[in-house]
C-alpha cells in the first residue's frame, strides 16, 4: 500500500502546472532586485549625512563661540554616525549569510544573526538617544546664554521635556516594537529548527 | 557548468518546492526566481565539493525558510484569500489537495517530502537538510503516513 501511495504521491506532484520564465526576463530583474534592497539603507545614510553637513555647516557659518557648542555639534554628528555604523552593520550581516549550508545551520544563524539584531537595537538605540541628548543640551548651551533667564529656562525646559518623553516613551516604544517583531522571528526559526531536531 | 542548462533543467523542480512550501502560485513563482538570481550569483563559488543539485536545492530551500520573515510582514490573511483559487481552476483537485496537505506540514517536513517526491536521493536530502540518513528516512516514512491520513480523510482515494 506504501509503495502503491509513493507512486501515487509522485505521480499527482509532478503534474502540478509550472511556467518557466524566460530566462533573460529574470537576468533582467537580478539588478532591480539588488537595487530594491540597497534603496532603504541608501536612504538612511543620505538622510542621516545631510542631516550632518547641514550640522558642520551651521558650525561654518555662524561660528560658534563657546567649547561647550563645538563639543554639543561633535556630538550629534557622532550620535548620527553610531547609528549609521549600527545600521549598515545589520545589514551587512544578511548578505553574509551562506545560502549553500545545510537548512540546519542556515536556520541557526538565521537565530544568530536575529539575536545580534536585537542586541544592537536595545543597547545602540539607547546609546544613540543619551548621547544626542547630551549634544544637544550642550550645543543649546551658548544660545541660551545669551537669552534672558526665562527664555533660557523655558528653552532647556522644553527641550528636557522632549528628551523625556523620547526617553520614557518614545524609546521604550521603539524597542518593543521592534523586540515583539524579532522575539517572534527568533521563536519561529527556533521552532523550525526544532523540528529538525526532535 | 551554464547558467541556462541549470536553469532549465532545474526550474520546474525548484518551482514545485516552493509551489509545496507555500501553495501560493505567485509567492512559489518569486521564490523561485529569488532561488535563481542566488544561483547566478554564486556560480562561480560552487566548487563540485557536493552534487549541483544538492547545492541549489539547498540555496532554494534556504530561502523558503527565509520566507518566514516576509510572511510576518505580509500576513496572508491580508490577501485576498480567493486571488490563488481562481487561478488554479484548471489544475486537478487531487494535485491541488496535495499541495495544500503539503504546505500545512511543519516546514522541514515540507522541504523533506518535496525532495522526496522530486525524486532526490535521501542520502541527498540528508545532506541538503542537515540530518543523518536514518533520520530522513523515518521522517519521510511519517510524513507519508500523515499525507495517506489526509487524502483517507478527504475521500480522495
Amino acid at each position: 500500500m506504501d509503495n502503491d501511495n509513493n507512486i501515487y504521491f509522485k505521480d499527482l506532484w509532478k503534474k502540478q502546472t509550472v511556467s518557466q520564465p524566460d530566462m533573460q526576463d529574470l537576468l533582467s530583474r537580478v539588478s532591480v532586485f539588488k537595487k530594491v534592497a540597497l534603496r532603504s539603507l541608501w536612504m538612511t545614510n543620505i538622510m542621516l549625512l545631510a542631516t550632518s553637513i547641514f550640522i558642520i555647516f551651521i558650525w561654518i557659518y555662524y561660528q560658534p563661540q563657546l567649547i561647550s557648542t563645538k563639543i554639543g555639534i561633535i556630538l550629534i554628528i557622532l550620535a548620527m554616525m553610531i547609528y549609521l555604523l549600527v545600521y549598515n552593520k545589520l545589514f551587512g550581516k544578511y548578505k553574509d549569510i551562506d545560502a549553500t549550508t545545510t537548512n540546519h545551520d542556515y536556520l541557526q544563524k538565521l537565530v544568530l544573526i536575529k539575536k545580534k539584531q536585537q542586541f544592537l537595537q536595545t543597547n545602540m538605540m539607547s546609546l544613540y538617544f543619551v548621547i544626542l541628548s547630551a549634544g544637544l543640551g550642550l550645543y543649546m548651551y551658548e544660545y541660551a546664554s545669551r537669552m534672558t533667564f526665562l527664555g533660557a529656562g523655558l528653552t532647556y525646559g522644553i527641550t528636557f521635556l522632549w528628551i523625556l518623553f523620547s526617553w520614557f516613551f518614545i524609546r521604550p516604544k521603539q524597542i518593543k516594537k521592534q523586540q515583539d517583531k524579532i522575539n517572534n522571528l527568533i521563536q519561529r526559526f527556533e521552532e523550525v529548527t526544532h523540528q529538525l531536531e526532535s | 557548468m551554464e547558467f541556462e542548462t541549470i536553469y532549465k533543467t532545474y526550474w520546474d523542480r525548484i518551482f514545485r518546492l516552493c509551489m509545496g512550501f507555500v501553495n501560493d502560485y505567485d509567492i512559489a513563482q518569486d521564490l523561485a526566481q529569488e532561488t535563481f538570481i542566488i544561483v547566478w550569483q554564486k556560480l562561480e563559488t560552487f566548487r563540485n565539493e557536493s552534487a549541483i543539485g544538492t547545492w541549489i536545492f539547498r540555496i532554494a530551500s534556504n530561502n523558503c525558510l527565509r520566507q518566514i520573515e516576509k510572511d510576518k510582514r505580509f500576513p496572508k490573511s491580508d490577501l485576498p484569500a480567493h486571488l490563488s483559487e481562481e487561478k488554479q481552476t484548471s489544475i486537478e483537485p487531487h494535485i491541488q489537495f496535495l499541495y495544500k496537505c503539503i504546505a500545512e506540514l511543519p516546514e522541514t517536513d515540507r522541504i523533506i517530502i518535496s525532495l522526496e517526491l522530486e525524486d532526490v536521493k535521501q542520502s541527498e536530502i540528508a545532506k541538503i537538510v542537515g540530518l543523518s540518513e536514518a533520520n530522513v528516512r523515518v521522517k519521510i516514512y511519517r510524513i507519508k503516513e500523515k499525507l495517506t491520513q489526509k487524502f483517507k480523510e478527504n475521500g480522495q482515494r
